[in-house]
């Protein structure tokens, strides 16, 4: 009783002297420090944005390059990971697709973004008809489950590659941000800044990106950092089902390929399936630390 | 607003919305670039196909025509129970989807029972035993139970216990071909068929539902009725199970329904690799064949399960919590 009220004050105390947008950020940076799973979870985003990165550094071989003679080695010190059905070294294969997985992941965002903000945004700011219309519009795309939509709105184009996925995923992903957004605008309309903006004659578009949006940035961001794994996962298993490219590097398609074998050589499958495990778990956990530490509540 | 009404408004609402659902699949079916090329690849299948049947399938797909005529036309047929049928098998799309529809049920409702029992048994747990090593542990393994891909666990449940220990089967719902001398024996083959996919899927689940009601179940530890409970003098455990646990379910309610869609997607990838004769797989093998008319009777299926799904979260919610009611 006593701590929650000692709490409820500080809440006010904070009202009255808002800290600047450089304390908040340092406040937030010191949060994030502090809690041990968003350093660790940090450090694996970070290891696998360097593997992406240098992947012509690291990788020994050409991820493509066929070794007759040499399929479906098991791990050694010539082939790390092994080989696979064609001879195809699967740690170059594995390196070389965190560079697949990253682009993909980071450009379906990008879309989800572009997409869900302007949505959100417009709802949230405008309200009335229009944000009726947009959010039944919403609710409609939430209705169907996105693996479900995906495979079915993938199986009727007729080329099948990574940036179709990515665009059909992008599109498909934006009803959760734009309902997070929108909530947001709904409450920060009502602020006394926006108020003050109004009466001092701000036009529309510039309360929404100069004063409202900032405002939802931390927001934006936690969602953006959870939702990522989210498409490195879909990618994954859309590819996996036989909706990708099969020349597309990706961890998808080596697992797809692997997949008969998994009897007679199991490394074809179980170490790209372990990098898209440490990349989603990395990103959940840093998501998680930055959602603690820069106070978000992800409920749309 | 009395339930009643409640109700009866939420059921109205559910009618525009599957038109609506079943209107923006139809339009991004249509919107892929392949129209002419789906009747080709819909024709390519069978060799020797004469140009009368062309002509019929032309006329069946609504070729030619606009898309909301289309869509116009296959709302009409479907209201009157007539899905379509298959290009490639020549099965009646309602038939196809009543055969797998119960095996997938199946496969859901055992794993949401699973998942929540061990969700609220280590949820409620790790939420009594916060802040402590039991508590950090249980939440560090749902994160990487969250984590982890479903379709690489079953790949790998498939390698160990079935490829390498032969404890269970590989593929399908029952073994074919074997009589079995007694109920309890085809129940028992069924249950081995059934405990890897359950086992995929569920990993997952629990981590979710945990998280879930471990949060929840925390937030209602601090309020302060919890505080008079104990205040009161009640024994510990009639404090968590009666006063704590009842109240911290509530979310739990409302996420069930809302997450029945992620579970069918999730079903989708593991029945396709146990071979599991659900819609799961039905849907996949419908996509891979561009099989048009099971693709759009399957998602019209799939949106009115989840729809009611919801329907039910919300009237769940209504009653357990009187307040939403007014919102």
């Amino acid at each position: 009783m006593v701590s929650r009220l000692s709490a409820k004050s500080e809440e006010e105390t904070e009202e009255v002297h808002k800290p600047s947008k450089a304390t908040q950020l340092f406040i937030a940076w010191r949060k994030l420090k502090k809690s041990k799973l968003a350093v660790i979870g940090g450090g694996i985003v970070l290891v696998f944005l360097l593997v992406a990165l240098l992947a012509p550094i690291i990788a020994p071989y050409n991820p493509r390059q066929i070794n007759q003679g040499m399929e479906k080695l098991p791990p050694s010190t010539k082939f790390w990971l092994g080989t696979d059905n064609l001879g195809r070294d699967v740690f170059s294969w594995i390196v070389w697709g965190a560079r697949t997985s990253l682009y993909v992941g980071f450009s379906a965002v990008l879309i989800e973004l572009l997409v869900g903000l302007s949505i959100g945004m417009i709802a949230g700011y405008f309200g009335g008809i229009i944000d009726e219309i947009l959010m039944r519009i919403t609710d409609v795309v939430l209705c169907l489950p996105t693996i479900i939509l995906l495979i079915v709105v993938l199986s009727m184009f007729e080329e099948r590659g990574i940036h179709t996925t990515i665009i059909v995923m992008g599109f498909l992903g934006w009803p959760f941000m734009a309902r997070v957004v929108r909530s947001a605008f709904l409450s920060l309309r009502e602020s006394t800044y926006v108020e003050a903006a109004t009466s001092m004659g701000a036009t529309n578009w510039r309360i929404i990106l100069h004063h409202i949006l900032p405002n939802t940035l931390s927001t934006i961001i936690v969602l953006v950092t959870m939702d990522l794994p989210w498409y490195i996962f879909y990618e994954a298993t859309l590819t996996f089902l036989g909706f990708g490219d099969p020349l597309t590097v990706s961890w998808g398609i080596l697992m797809e390929v692997g997949r008969p074998y998994l009897r007679t050589a199991w490394w074809i499958t179980t170490f790209p399936g372990l990098a898209i495990f440490f990349a989603s778990v990395g990103f959940n956990i840093f998501g998680d630390g930055l959602r603690y530490a820069l106070d978000v509540k992800t409920r749309g | 607003m009395p339930l009643r009404t409640y109700i009866i408004r939420r059921l109205l609402i559910m009618v525009p919305t599957f038109f609506l659902v079943t209107a923006l699949v139809f339009t991004l079916i249509h919107l892929a670039p392949g129209d002419p090329a789906l009747l080709l690849l819909v024709m390519g299948g069978k060799p020797g196909t004469s140009s009368e049947s062309v002509e019929a399938v032309k006329e069946e797909l609504g070729i030619g025509k606009p898309v909301y005529v289309r869509y116009v036309m296959w709302l009409g047929k479907f209201l009157r129970g007539d899905l379509g049928s298959s290009y490639i098998t020549g099965q009646p799309t309602i038939r196809m989807i009543t055969d797998r529809l119960w095996w997938t049920l199946e496969l859901m409702m055992v794993t949401v029972t699973v998942s929540l029992v061990l969700a609220v048994v280590l949820g409620v747990i790790a939420a009594v035993k916060h802040p402590s090593l039991i508590d950090a542990g249980t939440s560090l393994l749902a994160v990487v139970g969250y984590s982890l891909p479903s379709f690489w666990i079953s790949l790998e449940l498939l390698l160990v216990f079935s490829f390498l220990l032969g404890w269970f089967p590989s593929f399908g719902a029952r073994t074919h071909g074997t009589t079995f001398p007694s109920f309890l024996d085809a129940l028992l083959d069924h249950l081995r068929h059934l405990a890897l996919p359950v086992i995929s899927l569920t990993v997952g689940w629990v981590a979710y539902d945990f998280r879930l009601v471990r949060s929840s179940m925390l937030e209602v530890l601090g309020q302060d009725y919890i505080v008079t409970a104990r205040a009161k003098g009640l024994k510990e455990r009639v404090v968590i199970y009666k006063h704590a646990l009842r109240n911290a379910l509530l979310p739990l309610v409302t996420s069930l329904g809302y997450t029945v869609g992620f579970l069918l997607g999730g079903a989708v990838v593991i029945e396709t690799i146990f071979s599991w004769p659900g819609l799961g797989k039905f849907a996949v093998d419908a996509a891979l064949r561009r099989d048009y008319f099971p693709l759009l009777g399957f998602s019209a299926i799939i949106a009115m399960m989840v729809l009611l799904a919801n329907l039910c979260a919300d009237i769940a919610y209504a009653i357990v919590d009187p307040r939403i009611r007014y919102d």
